[in-house]
């Protein structure tokens, strides 16, 4: 074994003291290094979330309707989005009059009278109307536009506002954990108990009697909806604060001795920021649900306004638009299953793309 | 327009004021990434269907070059597809195991040791790992069959009471193996221990059904008894005193060390005639790891097979190995016998690896370093990997890759350094 | 105050108890006692190695040092300051004389902030430089730490494991520590990159004058870097002293076995190892007596009855033994 131990020695002594005389504790940068390119954090989620083929298309579903809603009302301005079309056809019915004459004869007369109607209602598509009148007479194309305009604008306030009161308490809850932690998890315990939708209605007879106006009883209704819905988001962000309060980053910025807030706002909820939008996203799509559900059930916008559950009202009071008139309550439905649809693709393709264990 | 400035001014002070060297062209651009998505997804969709395919036996029947080895590598490459590029994470390695030996892979994380014996059992995780070429040959037990496919008995019975099979020896190519066919060889001919027994058993099933499980599915016609006998004998074979008690235990009720004997037991209860031991005892502590090892090295002799252990610790090579294949950034630069290895390392690197460990008789008051990091495995040159890091390097190293030099009947190195000696000599 | 003659860091009887049952009413019903009664001193610039296998508690001792964990009893004396009661107000200014260094280089970088980020953070926080020369003296401690300049805008993930664990040292030394605690600091990494790192620690102890807690299962690493050794078991130190001391005289049968279980690279040279049987006891569990007689190969009658006492054998060796005091009868 010496024997061995020598032939290295004699073949290589040299070389290996010279190497331990330079050996640098510096990290040499070989151009081996230098040849590997990487791609950056948001290329790469960016390029997990193209991978996948249904979060494309939900973006493009979802992008459209954005278009449609917000930038179509300023290029198709032919009509307004309470404007009556008052072009109605000419109407001919015949009747007949008794007609006492000066010397007390009565004579029968039958006369046809050419009355014209005030408003074109359920007018079949045409080039006037693209996708035709309801039976007010509005015209459904373009309240389909700004009913979009209400639907996305509600929905996304309300995302908002839950996901900051989420955050927010969530975070105490995860951070400080205890009393403060018990208090705010049996807070979100009770809110998931109570009922949505008889609360809603009770409100919004309230709101009826309080007289507020139909153009902003939606926001109402909409702001009351997220004090119910924050639980959901509160829990997440404190599942996720838990477990990253674990990781050796946030001991080591214990050791650093950071203040709480440093750590609450610089170091954890910035890497909570992937699943929040997620659930953002996921979220979106309930909430179009939901204002769409008021809607239709009469309590959120209300006539002349439009808004897609709304328009689908039409035909809870006349059943001959629902066999006869597709072109009436059709396009909403349509709009509804996109919007909802289009958000759930792109909430499921984000979780994929910014969940760190599908890193490769 | 205040704040406007002042970001300008700002930014123009961060660009003009520091010599920050901007990291340039180290992201690739998205044309970059999708040139390389394309290129990938052509190649991985026609290895992924040569995978799935259906062949006859005859297509992947071999011959052994050596009729001592049970295992021989012939020139494999694994890649990985990813989007930054083909990771060639083993690149043309040769080595075999001859019978009865342990042949300890040793190498640093990243060099593709663990994807040699993911490629060996076939678990690469597709689409996007894939064999791309070469041949993985293994010589195996297979029971003769009928032409239902049924295996036929002999009409004796084993002790325990399982029937007994009428057997015969085949060379496969498990590299040109379809999927579907590997069941032949994956978990009965060739056995796999983990590196993790805290993950690696099922947390929900006693280690008893865990255990009984491997038998049913490699043994035809075992029943439950059969099946628990062989279980408790294997039990008792790894050393585990009270077998009953642990045959009824779930997997938290055990310590670490037990686990893996638990795993060891699993790996050895269809007397596999290849052991790949994946850092079996990287996540014990110092005084488990050496039961292991001892246990390890007894069974090798009882149950007459080779055993094919990956570690980056030198040390447990040295105890375990008969010869030891060095692997560096998906190549192997030497193999040898333990003692040519570890007495006479040819490979700086291998010289730099062993100098680097501080050992217990060392007292120099400064350790050897291999000074840089492992390579990052994409985008290789074609000149030797560990140029950059080796203090002994010369021109020549600048051409290409070396090939594998013959230093000794069994000693092989890849280095230029010994290309030159050898034509002088 | 003369440091040189005060010890750095003087810690007595020091107890961590974690609760793992409770009652309802929060009474604690069972608990594991994490590290057991422990005292020792470190001197300004000097390096204590702590051995130990899993669950024996070396992890949590070096948390509760730096108080990441409040201790259940007993004293810390930092730079002559009884710091086992100071509030998180209190300790925010002792912090940055006391860093830590993490076993995981993966986990213990916040991900989504650049190096640049990361290292200057705690500067600023804790005002060690002015504001506006933050940028060259993060830049200046990389470049000790053999980090690249053009790193500064990277994100940790693009890094490899040594190169992160340069960034964590290069995060612990940024508030001029005179204590680092290393938590394993090696273990993950590579061999060859292991060599890098210790040669790196053991550079920047002798610019910086930096005392070191090194904590680590792998004893051939702690011989290295450590002028003192304690060996820790199920929570208690059972042997404690000068590097040379411990590895010459090794007197605890478990540090014996432990040096017997190191493999050794030399194919030639098989060890005559005194096997240890069986497994480590649960710590929330521990035997009676002396905890190592479950697995002791020497054990006697009374370990299993009473806890051996923790003495001095040799000036500055101490050891937990009852072998030991029959031997001096």
């Amino acid at each position: 074994m010496d024997k061995d131990k020598k032939l290295i020695d004699e073949n290589s002594a040299p070389e290996i003291e010279s190497a331990l005389e330079n050996t640098s504790t510096a990290d040499t940068d070989t151009p081996l290094d230098k040849n590997i390119k990487l791609m950056s954090p948001t290329q790469m989620v960016v390029r997990r979330f193209f991978r996948s083929k249904l979060s494309i298309i939900g973006l493009i579903m979802v992008i459209s309707l954005f278009i449609f809603s917000f930038l179509g009302p300023l290029f198709y301005t032919k009509w307004g989005e309470i404007e009556l079309d008052e072009s109605g056809q000419i109407e001919y019915t015949s009747e007949t009059v008794q007609i006492t004459t000066e010397d007390g004869k009565t004579v029968t007369v039958k006369q046809t009278v050419e009355r014209k109607l005030k408003d074109n209602f359920l007018a079949p598509p045409s080039s006037e109307h693209i996708l035709g009148t309801d039976n007010e007479g509005y015209d459904i194309f373009v309240r389909l536009m700004y009913g979009g305009r209400i639907s996305l604008t509600v929905s996304f306030i309300a995302v908002f506002v839950i996901t900051i009161l989420g955050v927010v308490l969530g975070g105490i809850a995860g951070y400080f954990g205890g009393v403060i932690d018990n208090v705010i998890m049996r807070i979100c315990d009770v809110l998931m108990c109570l009922p949505g939708i008889p609360i809603l209605l009770i409100i919004s007879t309230l709101l009826d009697a309080a007289n507020v106006d139909a153009k902003y009883r939606i926001y109402l209704l909409m702001i009351y909806l997220t004090l119910f819905s924050w639980p959901g988001t509160a829990r997440l962000v404190r599942g996720q604060i838990l477990s990253l309060r674990e990781q050796e980053y946030m001991v080591a910025a214990e050791a650093m001795g950071y203040s709480t807030g440093r750590k609450i706002f610089k170091h954890l909820v910035p890497n909570v920021m992937p699943q929040l939008i997620v659930q953002m996203s996921l979220s979106l799509g309930s909430m179009i649900l939901y204002e769409a559900t008021l809607s239709y059930l009469n309590l959120g916008v209300k006539p002349p306004y439009a808004a897609w559950g709304t328009m689908i009202n039409i035909i809870s009071t006349n059943t001959d638009i629902l066999q006869n008139h597709f072109n009436v309550w059709g396009p909403a439905g349509i709009c509804i299953v996109i919007a909802v649809l289009g958000f759930n693709f792109v909430g499921d393709g984000l979780r994929d793309a910014l969940d760190p264990k599908m890193r490769r | 327009m205040k704040i406007v400035k002042k970001i300008k001014a700002r930014l123009l002070g961060e660009n003009n004021g520091n010599e920050i060297k901007s990291s340039g062209n180290s992201y690739l651009t998205s044309k970059e990434i999708r040139a390389i998505s394309k290129a990938n997804a052509k190649v991985m969709l026609r290895l992924e269907k040569y995978k799935n395919r259906k062949a006859d036996e005859s297509e992947f029947l071999s011959e052994m070059k050596d009729p001592k080895n049970i295992l021989e590598i012939e020139d494999l490459n694994t890649y990985f597809f990813t989007d930054q590029g083909v990771v060639k994470a083993v690149n043309g390695v040769y080595f075999e195991i001859p019978k009865n030996a342990t042949v300890g892979i040793v190498g640093e994380s990243g060099c593709g040791k663990s994807v040699t014996s993911m490629s060996v059992m076939r678990l690469l995780q597709g689409p996007q790992g894939q064999i791309y070429s070469g041949s993985i040959r293994f010589r195996a037990y297979d029971y003769k069959r009928d032409g239902h496919g049924n295996p036929i008995p002999t009409g004796e019975t084993a002790e325990n009471g399982a029937p007994v099979y009428e057997t015969e020896e085949k060379v496969y190519d498990i590299a040109k193996m379809p999927i579907n066919e590997i069941y032949r060889i994956r978990g009965k001919q060739i056995a796999m221990i983990f590196q993790e027994p805290m993950t690696s058993l099922n947390p929900i099933f006693t280690i008893g059904e865990q255990l009984d499980e491997v038998t049913f599915i490699h043994t035809p016609g075992a029943t439950k008894e059969i099946a628990k006998a062989r279980s408790m004998e294997m039990l008792e074979l790894v050393g585990i005193a009270a077998p009953e008690r642990v045959y009824k235990a779930f997997p938290h009720e055990l310590s670490g060390g037990m686990r893996q004997r638990v795993m060891i037991a699993m790996a050895l209860s269809c007397d596999p005639r290849l052991i790949i031991a994946d850092e079996p005892t990287t996540a014990l502590d110092v005084t488990i790891q050496a039961q292991i090892l001892d246990l390890l090295r007894e069974l090798k002799d009882r149950i007459d097979g080779s055993i094919m252990l990956i570690t980056h610790d030198l040390g447990v090579i040295a105890e375990m190995a008969d010869y030891v294949v060095v692997m560096y950034a998906g190549r192997v630069i030497e193999r040898g016998t333990a003692r040519e290895i570890f007495h006479n390392p040819l490979h700086p690197y291998t010289i730099g690896l062993q100098m680097s460990k501080p050992t217990m008789d060392s007292d120099s008051d400064k350790l050897f370093n291999i000074p840089g990091n492992v390579p990052n495995p994409v985008n290789m040159p074609n000149y030797c990997y560990f140029k950059e890091r080796c203090s002994r390097c010369t021109a020549k190293c600048s051409g290409d890759y070396p090939c594998m030099v013959q230093v000794s009947p069994t000693h092989f190195v890849a280095c230029h350094l010994y290309t030159e000696e050898e034509k002088n000599g | 105050m003369d440091n040189k003659n005060n010890p750095l860091l003087k810690v007595e009887h020091l107890r961590k108890c974690f609760p793992i049952k409770k009652s309802i009413t929060g009474h604690v019903l069972q608990e594991l006692v994490a590290v057991d009664d422990i005292s020792f001193t470190l001197n300004p610039g000097e390096t204590l190695g702590i051995v130990g296998e899993s669950g024996c508690g070396k992890t949590t001792l070096g948390r509760a040092i730096l108080k990441l964990h409040q201790p259940t009893s007993g004293k810390i004396i930092f730079e002559g300051e009884d710091i086992t009661n100071y509030k998180s107000a209190q300790m925010r200014e002792i912090r940055k004389k006391m860093q830590i260094i993490f076993q995981d280089p993966y986990s213990s970088l916040p991900p989504r902030s650049t190096v640049g980020d990361i290292l200057s953070e705690p500067v600023l926080v804790h005002g060690i430089v002015p504001k506006d020369k933050v940028k060259d003296y993060v830049l200046e401690l990389m470049d000790k730490c053999g980090l690249r300049d053009y790193y500064y805008e990277r994100y940790p993930h693009e890094f490899s494991g040594g190169q992160r664990q340069r960034i964590c040292i290069a995060r612990a030394l940024s508030v001029n520590p005179s204590l680092v605690v290393c938590d394993e600091p090696v273990s993950a990494l590579d061999v060859s990159i292991q060599a890098q790192i210790i040669n790196l620690l053991k550079e920047l102890q002798q610019s910086m004058n930096l005392a070191y807690l090194f904590i680590s299962h792998d004893l051939s690493v702690v011989k290295f870097i450590s002028d003192k050794i304690g060996v820790m078991y199920l929570g208690s130190m059972v042997e404690f002293g000068n590097k040379k001391d411990i590895f010459s005289n090794p007197l605890h049968p478990y540090t014996q076995a432990l040096f017997s279980a190191i493999p050794n690279p030399n194919p030639d040279v098989k060890m005559k190892r005194i096997a240890l049987a069986g497994d480590i006891p649960s710590p929330a569990n521990p035997p009676r007596g002396c905890r190592f007689h479950t697995r002791c190969p020497y054990a006697k009658e009374i370990c299993k009855y009473v806890t051996p006492e923790y003495k001095e054998y040799e000036s500055g060796h101490f050891a937990a033994c009852h072998l030991l005091d029959e031997d001096k009868k």
